[in-house]
């Protein structure tokens, strides 16, 4: 069974913010006016979350690069009214955006608060249309988007393999933000996959995921060696 | 790619048809607009005054760079002004090895990095190479280097070290010296490096023949742990742990960040902190300070000058003054000589990425000697700025539509060249700034043409690459196989040729993107030092002697001058550069512009950051618009309350603009005191206040 | 009021006489007040085709408060509307005879406000043209749609549950001809007040009264249950269900009494919502503003019990907190208000009904919003920071108009129908006397006798 997971190791984070641009880029997210971003209406399918703690100078910031936890238990799917959010038999919780009505309930039950609405129809500048990925609809006001683990690029990467005759390599198909990664902290495979190296790492003593005894089983680890 | 297809990209030259700054132009054809300019350099040619044709440039690097060396030189004008990031460290290495060169720093396989102000993770000369020392060296143990940051406020980069150590500002070569004096106290040191490589640590005679004290007894005497701890804030035992944690090392390399240099005693206190690395040995060997050399390329070919460049070339720069140990910001005495001068001093002023009007710390002077200048010439394809009251514009390709070429970034210490070709059709109208300028060598003729021979620039890069190929050794970018594969034949002293001939090396150089050598030599003594006498000098000559005037002392003036706070400045100005910076193009980028940093939950306006005691104090509330004002300049911003910025201070980032263009930039905020011996800026001795608006 | 039908008029019951007044006469009073509900409803309409044209962007809604003043009003709007059907359903199979000049007015609130709660949610939709995604797409596992199944449920039954009582009026207008008698004679449908109709009426209405009960309950569980069936700190709770249910009975009590005093001021009625009515309802409000802080505190407790980390942010958050001043206005209004107004028999009167209804149905609103928004602005993952909430002027318009809206139609209903049921006040007179039998025999035998009445009226 084919499982898609992350692991991403926040020992070596550098938070350089580099996933999070390359996830806007992949999958055509526009940015909101100032105004809008003062009214939290920013959009990050992959968002670094800063945790800052302490009174100076014993002062601790931590970082958190947070995707679609993409949970094997999402509560998300179970809440639409219309099925537009849905989890696929390889574990990749997806979302139909014709058909999402835009109730918001998903991004309600999602404890994670990863469902991104389009409060307005996202803009683009004329010669900006360019540069937007063919392979990933661009999404109208009114519904609902969040992380896919840039779902089109295993269908690009399976039609490939076929194409070629070999079966899918672990670095066929890897997410916008895993292949960017300066310091590779963020690693993608199939969790059920005992060659993949998410694999190993999940079993890693450091290894732990958000908001465990919830009960989402989130594919999505981390590496920490502080808690 | 937001910046590519940004649809306020000039696409073809403009001319002005209005008033300078009224934003009237018209496009004109690509052959017009450098006949046009060709004939006007050829004017100030002509008239015998071509010194007073001025270059501005900005990011320039590579054969680019060289190219407009050459140009310069073969037109015969000494007025090359070279706005760029500069911070020092060259002026160390220069008094210290005796070699005008930043250092390399080969953190991957150091064992502990010291870092004194580097902002390694954010806006250094490449982070990218940090991050690979942090997360993923290529050490045979596994293990990884342990990152400790010297830094007056919380920075990221601090956050992310291992370990942070806050020190009140300006103090972090005191700091040094502290570390210093426990290794001198406790035998820590290399003793061997020291008596072999390095002069001055003893007491000494100069050479007026006077007796002076040498680097330990003056270290010994004035750097006791407790005082140092009163001094920087840093506790006792933490110096001392982190003398013993620094010494044992294997190795150990203290890294000088640009927050030294930008002091009145700026290159002091580099030397005080390059001086653990002599200390430790930390020269010449794996992990630690490299001096690599820059890649074979085949150099362009000497300049042909005629009688007219000649002359031009030995008159006085405009730009003149440098200091002794720099060239420190050299856009601003530029500017003010020519506002100052009378109209024509400068004839015609080029500008290749740089925007004066937006980044100087004065920019009401470069308006005014824009005024004084009757030619203004831009390559910039945006209209920023200084590029609005220009005369013509010539917007050069941007980066995905030419051919460039890039050379190592300084900090690292193996040679490397990556060539990019063009991967996008640039528009009809778009002009190459390099081959405008071969096209304009061309059209002037006579020993310009002549020194600048080549058709295009990808030629003119092929050409080069051809000295890489003869140099035998080093390999195109491959895997990591690859390259450590090279690296070990090398050690052994071997060289494979992967290529049959120079025309199979180009075109894999070309795919690949670029050639790197990683092999380093470190039994060459020369890459040690390249002073007279092939010691590495504690206290170099040609700084005492600059020092005598001025009564300062190296390792005793290493600290700037407490600023006093009075009632209408209480706050310290603590600028920093965002790692977002890079090319200045943050606005165009508007991913980046709504969030330029990680910083928790800032889009799109600039802020600054304070304590929330401090804010407390001054009743600011977080997210509260402001001003920040000192003596020289105002700016807008809101609060953002953040317990890692220091308290009494504010912390302010470099390079934003407000959503509607403005600049942000605490930079025009300083109070323009100098380092007098590298001629940069001091940027931590501003004081300032905060108003609501 | 022409002098034809004024003349049928008075020769009418004095019951007709009154409550048909209205039907055909109007007053300036009521011009007026129609022309400025109208004209908010109207700004609200404006307000929704501006949010349609531009998008939700134009509310004050962002991540992570997703849901706000829309949803706030439906939940407000649904639960009012388990006043008509479930009080004067209860009432009826309860047979208590007081019930008689209220089931009217309670059933057309009902009708009416199911209307304006349902459109609530589509106003707050991102795709209003997708609505119908809905029936195409339908997955049941979602508590969304059980609403969607019990709203149009209920509001089926409830409009049944309002036509069918309403026949004989409807009937007894038909025939006096003091009005439109084409589209009376078409809504009667040939009623005609035989003894087998009349009987069927009653078995039908015996029916409804016992088949709306469960589904209204249904309506405001399965509301709650939108909420507590995700993992929000302080929505997952298992005593949602039950705990909106008498919310919403809380609040339509209310809902009726404000009704009550304004009809029995506009239209005289002062012999029909007699002292009796006033001190009955009353009493039921005193119960529920009791069983609303039982279920309110037992809420509090168990949270606070637990001291669970995000619960206890948006426990503190209301408390004390940004949202305190809400909240305590919530309790002020909802119970303590109430409380001391409906616990002394002097109170309630019509203007101590009029005061403690008013508050409880602010009180009500402002529990849907301490509901909605304080658990909405603070994420379960803490790292996250904590939104805020300032609704736009257009989800007040719509707010506003809804309000002016619902109040609008009731008002022009009131000039088509009876607000009392003419029919049941006649029987209520006609079956006085079996009701007392009834009553006498639900003592032991041997009190019977000192209590028969028929024999005293008979001397």
């Amino acid at each position: 069974m084919t499982r898609w997971g992350m692991v991403i190791d926040l020992d070596r984070c550098t938070a350089c913010g580099t996933c999070e641009v390359a996830c806007k880029s992949e999958n055509n997210i526009a940015t909101v006016s100032p105004e809008q971003a003062d009214m939290d209406r920013t959009m990050s399918w992959m968002k670094v979350e800063v945790e800052v703690e302490g009174e100076f100078p014993a002062t601790t910031m931590r970082f958190y690069p947070r995707p679609c936890m993409q949970c094997d238990n999402p509560p998300c799917i179970r809440v639409c009214p219309v099925k537009a959010t849905y989890i696929n038999d390889e574990g990749i919780v997806g979302q139909i955006y014709a058909r999402c009505i835009g109730c918001r309930y998903c991004a309600n039950a999602c404890p994670y608060t990863v469902k991104y609405f389009n409060w307005y129809g996202p803009e683009w500048p004329e010669s900006e249309r360019q540069h937007l990925n063919p392979d990933v609809s661009v999404r109208p006001r009114g519904v609902i988007e969040k992380c896919t683990f840039c779902h089109h690029r295993l269908q690009k990467a399976r039609e490939d393999a076929r194409a070629e005759g070999r079966d899918l390599r672990e670095e066929d198909y890897q997410p916008a933000c895993a292949e960017t990664c300066p310091t590779g902290a963020i690693v993608f495979g199939d969790l059920d996959n005992p060659t993949h190296r998410v694999a190993e790492l999940k079993e890693d003593p450091r290894a732990m995921r958000l908001l465990e005894d919830l009960g989402t089983e989130p594919k999505v680890y981390y590496l920490a060696s502080r808690q | 790619m937001q910046t590519l297809y940004h649809p306020e990209r000039i696409a073809a030259p403009l001319v002005r048809t209005g008033p300078r700054g009224s934003g009237q132009w018209k496009e004109v054809p690509r052959e017009q607009a450098i006949t046009q300019l060709s004939e006007r350099l050829g004017e100030l040619r002509a008239s015998g005054r071509p010194e007073s044709l001025a270059l501005l440039a900005g990011y320039c690097a590579g054969t680019m760079r060289d190219v407009w060396h050459q140009f310069m030189q073969a037109f015969g004008s000494p007025n090359y002004v070279a706005d760029e990031y500069a911070d020092g460290t060259d002026a160390i290495m220069e008094v210290m090895h005796g070699m005008r060169r930043r250092p390399g720093y080969d953190l991957e396989r150091s064992e502990i990095v010291l870092s004194f102000g580097a902002p390694l993770f954010e806006s250094w000369w490449s982070p990218l190479q940090a991050f690979v020392a942090f997360a993923d060296p290529e050490r045979p143990n596994g293990r990884r280097p342990h990152f400790v940051q010297v830094d007056t406020r919380f920075s990221r980069t601090a956050a992310r070290s291992h370990e942070w150590v806050a020190v009140r500002s300006g103090t972090h070569a005191v700091l040094a010296l502290g570390i210093a004096y426990v290794l001198i106290r406790d035998a820590l040191y290399d003793a061997q490096f020291v008596a072999e490589h390095v002069a001055g640590f003893e007491d000494f005679t100069d050479e007026q023949g006077r007796l002076r004290a040498g680097y330990r007894s003056l270290v010994s005497s004035n750097y006791r742990t407790e005082e140092v701890s009163v001094i920087t804030g840093v506790p006792v035992e933490r110096i001392s742990s982190l003398a013993r944690a620094f010494s044992r090392g294997r190795p150990p390399v203290a890294v000088c960040g640009e927050e030294i240099m930008r002091a009145p005693n700026g290159l002091l206190a580099g030397l005080a902190v390059h001086s653990l690395n002599l200390l430790m040995g930390s020269v010449n060997r794996p992990g630690t300070v490299l001096f690599g050399d820059a890649p074979p390329l085949e150099p362009l070919a000497e300049p042909v000058l005629d009688p007219t460049a000649r002359a031009g070339l030995e008159r006085v720069p405009v730009a003149d003054g440098a200091a002794r140990f720099g060239t420190g910001s050299p856009e601003l005495p530029f500017a003010e000589r020519v506002a100052a001068g009378s109209e024509g001093t400068v004839g015609a002023l080029l500008l290749y990425y740089a925007n004066p009007l937006a980044s100087s710390a004065r920019p009401e002077v470069w308006r005014d000697a824009l005024e004084k200048i009757p030619f203004v010439v831009s390559f910039s394809p945006f209209l920023d700025e200084t590029t609005h009251h220009a005369d013509m514009v010539l917007p050069d390709l941007l980066p995905y539509e030419r051919w460039q070429d890039a050379p190592t970034p300084r900090s690292y210490p193996y040679p490397v060249w990556s060539v990019n070709r063009p991967l996008v059709e640039p528009p009809e109208g778009g002009t190459h700034t390099a081959d405008v300028l071969l096209a304009i060598a061309t059209n002037l003729g006579g020993s310009v043409a002549q020194s600048l021979p080549y058709e295009a620039f990808d030629a003119l890069l092929k050409t080069r690459a051809q000295g890489l190929y003869a140099a035998r050794r080093g390999t195109v970018f491959g895997s990591e196989f690859e390259r450590e594969h090279h690296r070990q034949m090398e050690q052994r002293g071997w060289w494979l040729p992967m290529h049959t001939d120079f025309e199979a090396f180009w075109r894999e150089l070309v795919e690949r993107g670029g050639w790197t050598d990683l092999y380093y030599d470190d039994t060459d003594p020369g890459n040690l030092s390249a002073t007279p006498d092939g010691r590495i000098h504690l206290f170099p000559p040609g700084l005492l002697d600059a020092l005598q005037v001025e009564a300062r002392e190296p390792y005793i003036d290493v600290a700037p001058p407490a600023t006093a706070e009075t009632d209408d400045y209480p706050l310290q100005l603590i600028p920093y550069r965002l790692s977002t910076l890079a090319s200045g193009t943050l606005s165009l980028q508007r991913w980046l512009a709504e969030r330029p940093s990680l910083f928790p939950e800032v889009y799109w306006h600039p802020w600054v950051e304070v304590n929330p005691v401090t804010a407390d104090e001054l009743g600011l509330q977080d997210d509260a618009r402001i001003r920040v004002v000192s003596d020289s300049g105002r700016y807008e911003a809101r609060v953002k309350v953040f317990p890692g910025a220091a308290p009494g201070s504010v912390s302010a980032p470099y390079g934003l603009r407000h959503p509607d263009g403005a600049v942000a930039s605490p930079l025009q905020l300083l109070d323009g005191t100098v380092d007098p011996l590298t001629g940069l800026q001091s940027w931590f001795s501003t004081r300032v206040r905060v108003e609501g608006v | 009021m022409k002098r034809e039908v004024a003349e049928k008029l008075e020769g009418m019951s004095a019951d007709e006489r009154i409550l048909l007044r209205p039907l055909v006469e109007t007053s300036r009073g009521f011009y007026v007040m129609a022309g400025l509900l109208g004209a908010v409803t109207l700004w609200g309409l404006f307000a929704y085709y501006l949010q349609v044209r531009y998008g939700l962007g134009r509310t004050g809604l962002n991540r992570p408060e997703y849901w706000g003043i829309y949803i706030i009003s439906f939940v407000f709007f649904i639960g009012i509307s388990h006043a008509g059907t479930l009080i004067s359903a209860i009432l009826r199979v309860s047979n208590a005879e007081w019930r008689r000049s209220i089931t009217r007015s309670a059933e057309l609130i009902t009708v009416l406000v199911i209307g304006f709660g349902a459109i609530q949610p589509i106003i707050d939709l991102g795709r209003p043209d997708r609505l119908f995604n809905v029936l195409f797409n339908a997955q049941l596992r979602s508590p969304l749609l059980w609403d969607v199944i019990s709203i149009g449920l209920y509001f089926t039954a409830s409009s049944i549950y309002l036509y069918v009582p309403l026949i004989p009026d409807l009937a007894r207008i038909r025939d006096s001809g003091i009005k439109a008698p084409r589209l009376y004679k078409f809504l009667a449908a040939g009623y005609q007040d035989t003894p087998e109709q009349r009987a069927r009426l009653h078995k039908v209405i015996g029916i409804l009264s016992i088949a709306v009960i469960p589904i209204a309950i249904s309506v405001h569980t399965v509301i709650g249950w939108i909420f507590a069936m995700t993992l929000r700190p302080m929505w997952h709770s298992t005593i949602f269900g039950p705990y909106f249910v008498i919310g919403a009975i809380h609040s339509g009590i209310a809902a009726i009494l404000v009704a009550m005093v304004v009809l029995r001021r506009a239209y005289h009625l002062e012999d029909y919502f007699k002292p009796v009515h006033f001190d009955y309802l009353g009493r039921m409000l005193l119960v529920f503003s009791l069983l609303w802080f039982y279920f309110t505190f037992a809420e509090y407790l168990t949270v606070f019990y637990g001291a669970e980390p995000a619960e206890m942010r948006t426990f503190w958050a209301k408390v004390s907190g940004r949202y305190a001043v809400p909240f305590w206005t919530m309790v002020a209004g909802c119970f303590l208000i109430p409380f001391a107004l409906m616990a002394r028999r002097s109170t309630r009167s019509p203007p101590g009904v009029l005061v403690a209804g008013i508050a409880v149905m602010i009180g009500m609103w402002l529990e849907r919003y301490n509901i909605v928004v304080p658990t909405s602005v603070n994420p379960i993952w803490e790292i996250e920071s904590p939104g805020q909430y300032l609704p736009s002027w257009i989800e007040l318009s719509i707010m506003a108009a809804t309000f002016s809206g619902f109040i609008l139609l009731y008002m022009v209903a009131t000039k088509f129908v009876p607000i009392i049921s003419i029919w049941e006040i006649e029987e209520g007179r006609e079956e006085s006397a079996e009701v007392a039998e009834r009553v006498a025999g639900y003592l032991p035998e041997p009190y019977r006798k000192l209590l028969d009445f028929r024999a005293i009226g008979d001397e």
